[in-house]
């Protein structure tokens, strides 16, 4: 490890998060985004590589990453990885055909090593749509009962409306404060 | 015995004084170190060699910069080579400048400080070396150096429009002004 990464890690600052978010390709990733950041969502385009924003959210600095998630995109999430403390996973609540795509990527993410110590949350995503299933259809779907090895929640949403968006953060955010405090 | 007494008394008192005075000689030589160290640092980035190093760099991959929002994945690629590039040339410059240097012992000494004293890191040279490693930064600075680029190329080729314009009139006007006034110094 050089001096810069050293005295990145050094000076990390409590009050500030690095949050990732990941999930398929059309899941609404920078949607969200943008939407949680109040800025226009009508000319939104696939993501091709990633998007960075700095948010104040509670008292707390966010480093939100959005990283594209089409499959020839996918072998560059490892990048991002790094000093994770929150992990959004992004669903289509009514992309039934992919729902098994989309777990299978999940778990392979909960094996990074570098992922471990991250919070997940899962947000079933388009709950506007009419064809959407509920949160309750995803969390079967993607066997989050299954998962002892990191703290989640899954929450239905949606993008657009901006609906249950900031339960969700201030969540993740609460999760995630109180694992550094105790670690402190 | 009342003199044995207070003779071990003294030396308990002398053996405690120079307990520390040692401690203190230790860290203040420490401080000395780092203090030193961290004075390189400063010196050899504002150093022509630092500045030069960094604007190759940039001269190298800005052309794959564009001023978008979302970013390209060459962008962290470009950024790791950066850190990588800067980390060794501080490197090697204190060990010049340091015979004995050695980066993990440094880096060893700083995480001592930081659990010591919690603000021992404040201070701008610490501002700028994390600047380094801010992505957003980072990319600011290759957006900022390409503008300035750009910037420079359309100031010239304004320059070269501009002077066509003035050219039949002040180029014609110039000769034969200047050959006026030269018979008439004359």
């Amino acid at each position: 490890m050089g001096l810069l990464t050293i005295l990145k890690k050094m000076k990390q600052k409590e009050k500030e998060m690095r949050l990732l978010m990941l999930g398929l390709d059309n899941a609404g990733k920078t949607t969200i985004l943008k939407k949680f950041n109040g800025e226009d969502i009508n000319t939104i385009s696939p993501t091709l590589g990633f998007n960075i924003k700095t948010l104040e959210h509670k008292g707390f600095k966010l480093n939100v990453w959005d990283v594209g998630g089409q499959k020839s995109l996918r072998s560059y999430w490892r990048n991002y990885f790094e000093s994770t403390d929150g992990l959004i996973w992004v669903v289509d609540s009514a992309d039934k055909r992919r729902l098994l795509d989309c777990r299978e990527e999940l778990r392979g993410l909960l094996k990074e090593e570098r992922l471990a110590g991250a919070t997940l949350l899962v947000f079933a995503n388009k709950q506007d749509l009419p064809g959407a299933l509920p949160a309750e259809e995803i969390r079967r779907n993607l066997g989050l009962d299954d998962i002892k090895t990191h703290h989640w929640m899954i929450i239905g949403c949606s993008a657009v409306t901006g609906e249950n968006l900031l339960y969700g953060i201030d969540w993740l955010i609460d999760d995630i404060a109180s694992r550094i405090f105790t670690m402190d | 015995m009342a003199a044995n007494e207070s003779g071990d008394g003294d030396q308990v008192e002398l053996m405690d004084f120079q307990e520390e005075e040692l401690a203190s000689s230790v860290s203040n030589l420490d401080d000395t170190k780092f203090d030193t160290t961290i004075g390189h640092i400063e010196d050899i980035i504002m150093e022509d060699g630092f500045q030069k190093m960094q604007g190759d760099f940039m001269e190298q991959h800005y052309h794959h910069f564009d001023d978008d929002e979302e970013n390209k994945f060459i962008y962290t690629d470009i950024h790791k080579q950066y850190l990588s590039l800067v980390e060794k040339y501080l490197e090697e410059q204190l060990v010049a400048r340091m015979p004995g240097f050695t980066m993990e012992a440094f880096s060893t000494q700083l995480e001592t400080r930081k659990k010591k004293k919690k603000d021992s890191l404040e201070g701008e040279i610490f501002e700028i070396l994390l600047t380094f490693t801010d992505f957003l930064a980072f990319k600011e600075m290759f957006l900022d150096y390409k503008a300035e680029k750009e910037g420079r190329t359309v100031d010239l080729s304004d320059g070269f429009i501009v002077t066509p314009y003035h050219e039949p009139s002040t180029s014609n006007d110039k000769p034969s002004s200047s050959t006026s006034e030269a018979p008439g110094k004359n």
